[in-house]
């Protein structure tokens, strides 16, 4: 039933390092919490969810953890029962289980007597199946719509944010890996890959980083921020895997298990830093009771460990060294830099293009997380809530400390971590190769770096310490005195706004973001530039949602209308109905003795549109 | 090792004189009386006597942001090419680390801006917000290129293969990726097409701004960053892209180094006095210029072919 399997255990460390962090932070959150019963009934399933989708080793057992994962997060998102938390259930409800209906069909597919075999059968059942590129898609839309791979992403930003704070750290920073495994586990299971399975999860992995980061960007929800960066980092994880599956089928084992290692390590640090950050924000939010980052403002000040826990998880995620967050997309970086194995030039050529659409995710991802930790936390606060804040409990502050502490840890012991992942995962064994000694990290193509994050921060310890003796020795009289404002009072409306902050960038991508701006001026006496009040205000909504989602939105309520008209006929109807459905009959049957010409089916299709119109739909509301 | 530590001194102690240089140049060429390229170490040895002045809006991030923006550069330096062939250097970093560390510079100056609650700080880190997003893929992409012709992605180690055996079939992918890389060392250093370090107008200000509230020896750390950023960059165009003199005695080594760096400057004070600042909103051309002649070093350099 279940297995213990190497692989397994890799993402049950996973999720306990997520989970325990958790844990405190949850029993602080607790009293805040309304419905308590529900929610500490749906908690504890969900966890256990979880475990099981990762330990179990059979398909029924699989697919029951899986719904109960799916459906105990949809009540943990139904927790606070408000009108925006309703409509984000409704949304991620339709979307789990449209991916559902996939992986159901994957494994209808391949379990030809029983639904309760085994992995290994399974595993036969795909290595003799006629069609492998089918059950490819069928994982991908499966597994990858549950991880919020563009443009399957749109219901996360909505889903994760409604749920209570720890909860969200959960799904983003939990629940998302455990898809990816799914994912992994189930792509391992093949006995070979085409090369362009590698290219379309790279070229998705691209997607969903640049649309990810740019969305988070133009984002004043803090926690909609964070979970449009979800989509951000599984994009680099998949562009990893890409790279990896890309090596695979060129064989070149090493670069592809290089490429895994770090899509697997990036997977370990967007867990853990994402939940910090959604702790952090969770606490933050916590004490001002608004999501809007418009309204905070100067909270560093009153709740310090947070503001510092939330930069070491921002510095992070922005990708800079020496964090966790660098080491695993320099290994990224590495593992596409290595294209010298590769023979087609195309596919030489559209490297660089993954390179960059991941250069200038990690550039906005910078610019996004200077925006989040500047407005909510430095500066003036920005109404009352932000003014009033204080340090939250003591229980909700040991869980972001040991979230902390595990983001620290995963840069510090990455050697260890790095070893464990290697030796778990069905790929070549590197370690050696990465690591020749404890300091240094080895890219293992021919012309590749080398980085010691270690020797780094030391080298940056040192520097520091340093300057600051420098600085001491000077010894300059400090005094502390006012913001100078031109003249003017510094206030808080003097500051830069979020939305001020991503103006720049906005305006750049104006052709993607299609902004909807308003924008009311109250004008002095005829004055064109003098005013009393202003006021601004942008919408966007995601290329996406807009094309993707609402067409085919339009297009399934147009077929629920013709039938519920269907449905809500009067006999009339129906005998006319059956009358076309006669002629229908006797117009096809011809086609079975071969007799069409183009002139007599014209005919037919008019003769029954008339009586579709006439008869049936006569009258058009 | 003596010239490894020779040479995180020279850069260290000559990048205010390349500053200084740059102004003095310019003055000189609009026919203003010169200062002295000197005045940069002048200005500094004044500012550190200052009195240090700390806004009432702002936090702690103020107090120890001015070395998160210092200590990186100085790391940096470390990590450069070496100037003589025979000389240590560290191998075990490489470019990606150097741009990383550039980048974690900019991040605490952007934090800096939005720290003081003034309309300025922020009005500069998002426009430096914007610039570095887009400067960090053209970044890469060249480092990607010149890892490609030097053989290497060490930074170090391929501007030592480049100045023993310059793969000269591929010289143009080589040029392209030079043009790329200048354009990015005006727009990372805020010189004048992207950002005019002399202006103090908000309309056109981004450097400037972030730093507005910064005073004492705390704005000569960041000047000080300033200037050795500037440097970093120039050293990197100097062994990377210029790469004769290396295999020579030590001091004429030097001699020819530091004559690359003053001719960098000169020809960063000539661009500077021939154009005018762009708008922000198309600063993004210049930078698409870059990114397009890196992508077209990377296809020149795969099509000649390995």
């Amino acid at each position: 039933m279940f297995s213990f399997n190497s692989f397994s255990i890799l993402f049950v460390i996973l999720i306990l390092l997520g989970v325990i962090p958790n844990l405190f932070y949850t029993a602080g959150y607790l009293p805040h919490i309304k419905r308590k019963k529900y929610f500490i009934v749906n908690y504890i399933g969900f966890i256990a969810s979880m475990l099981g989708v990762v330990l179990a080793n059979e398909t029924m057992v699989f697919l029951f953890f899986w719904e109960v994962m799916s459906l105990t997060s949809w009540q943990l998102i139904l927790t606070e029962n408000n009108k925006e938390s309703l409509d984000a259930g409704r949304f991620y409800f339709f979307m789990t289980h449209f991916g559902f209906v996939f992986v159901l069909l994957f494994f209808l597919l391949l379990s030809s007597n029983s639904l309760f075999s085994n992995f290994e059968h399974i595993k036969i059942a795909i290595e003799g199946f006629k069609y492998p590129t089918l059950l490819f898609f069928l994982i991908a839309f499966g597994f990858l719509s549950k991880a919020g791979v563009a443009p399957l992403h749109v219901w996360l930003p909505y889903a994760h944010p409604a749920a209570p704070s720890p909860v969200s750290a959960l799904m983003s920073g939990v629940m998302l890996k455990v898809a990816i495994y799914a994912f992994l586990r189930f792509l391992f299971m093949f006995d070979s890959w085409e090369l362009e399975w590698g290219i379309i999860i790279l070229a998705l992995g691209a997607l969903s980083s640049l649309i990810g980061v740019l969305y988070a960007l133009a984002e004043h929800d803090i926690k909609a921020l964070l979970a449009n960066h979800s989509v951000e980092n599984i994009g680099i994880i998949l562009i990893g895997i890409g790279v990896g599956m890309i090596f695979t089928t060129l064989k070149m084992p090493l670069l592809a298990a290089f490429a895994f290692i770090a899509a697997i390590y990036h997977t370990f640090n967007h867990m853990s830093f994402k939940s910090l950050l959604f702790m952090t924000a969770g606490s933050v939010l916590h004490q001002t009771h608004t999501k809007n980052i418009e309204k905070y403002g100067g909270l560093i000040k009153l709740m310090p460990i947070t503001a510092y826990l939330f930069l070491i998880a921002a510095i992070s995620i922005s990708a800079l060294p020496p964090t966790n967050g660098f080491l695993s997309e320099w290994m990224i970086f590495q593992s596409m830099l290595s294209t010298s194995g590769i023979s087609e030039i195309s596919l030489k050529i559209s490297f660089p293009f993954a390179i960059f659409a991941l250069a200038l995710t990690g550039g906005l991802a910078i610019a996004c997380f200077v925006k989040a930790f500047g407005i909510t936390f430095l500066g003036l606060y920005r109404s009352q809530n932000a003014k009033h804040a204080k340090e939250v409990n003591i229980a909700m502050l040991a869980g972001e400390l040991l979230m902390g502490v595990v983001v620290i840890s995963l840069m510090l012991f990455l050697p260890f971590i790095i070893k464990i992942i290697n030796s778990s995962m069905p790929i070549a064994n590197i370690y050696n190769k990465i690591f020749p000694n404890m300091w240094v990290m080895h890219s293992v193509s021919n012309n590749g770096g080398e980085v010691s994050p270690l020797i780094l921060l030391f080298a940056l310890l040192g520097v520091t310490l340093f300057v600051l003796l420098f600085f001491n020795a000077i010894n300059p009289k400090v005094r502390v005195y006012h913001t100078w404002a031109c003249g003017y009072q510094t206030g808080a409306k003097s500051q830069y706004t979020a939305t001020g902050f991503a103006g720049p960038i906005r305006r750049f991508f104006k052709w993607l973001y299609k902004p909807n701006v308003h924008t009311h001026t109250q004008n002095l006496a005829g004055h064109e530039t003098k005013f009393s009040s202003s006021f601004y205000e942008v919408h966007i909504k995601p290329l996406f949602e807009a094309s993707l989602y609402d067409g085919t939105k339009k297009i399934v309520n147009l077929i629920s209308y013709y039938v519920y008209k269907l449905s809500h006929f009067e006999e009339f109807n129906y005998a006319a109905f059956i009358l076309n459905l006669i002629i229908l009959i006797l117009f096809s049957f011809r086609i079975f003795y071969h007799e069409i010409s183009w002139g007599s089916v014209l005919l037919e299709v008019v003769v029954m549109t008339i009586i579709i119109k006439i008869l049936i739909f006569r009258d058009k509301k | 090792m003596i010239e490894y530590i020779s040479e995180f001194l020279l850069i260290f102690f000559i990048a205010p004189f390349l500053v200084g240089l740059i102004k003095s140049f310019k003055m000189f060429m609009l026919y203003k009386k010169p200062i002295s390229p000197m005045q940069p170490y002048r200005d500094f040895s004044k500012l550190l006597k200052k009195e240090l002045i700390y806004s009432k809006e702002s936090s702690s991030i103020s107090r120890w942001a001015v070395f998160g923006v210092l200590v990186p550069i100085i790391t940096v330096i470390f990590i450069l090419p070496p100037i003589t062939s025979s000389s240590f250097y560290i191998s075990f970093m490489d470019a990606f680390t150097i741009t990383g560390l550039l980048s974690l510079s900019t991040f605490f100056l952007m934090l800096l801006g939005l720290d003081s609650a003034s309309s300025f700080g922020g009005l500069g880190s998002s426009r430096e917000a914007f610039i570095a997003a887009l400067v960090e893929p053209a970044m890469i992409l060249t480092i990607f290129s010149v890892s490609l012709i030097g053989q290497n992605i060490g930074i170090a180690k391929a501007s030592i293969n480049l100045a023993n055996n310059f793969p000269l079939q591929h010289a143009a992918s080589y040029i392209l990726a030079s043009i790329s890389f200048f354009i990015l060392l005006i727009a990372e250093n805020g010189r004048l097409p992207v950002d005019n370090p002399e202006t103090h107008l908000e309309l056109t200000m981004v450097h400037e701004a972030m730093i507005l509230d910064i005073t004492g020896a705390n704005l000569a750390l960041i000047e000080m960053a300033g200037a050795i950023k500037f440097t970093i960059f120039a050293t990197l165009f100097a062994t990377l892209f210029i790469p004769f003199g290396s295999h020579m005695v030590w001091y004429l080594a030097f001699a020819i180094f530091i004559l690359k760096l003053i001719a960098i400057s000169i020809v960063v004070a000539l661009i500077e006095i021939n154009g005018a600042k762009l708008r922000l909103f198309k600063v993004p051309n210049l930078l698409g210029i870059a990114i397009v002649f890196a992508f077209l070093s990377l296809v020149t350099f795969y099509i000649v072919g390995a």
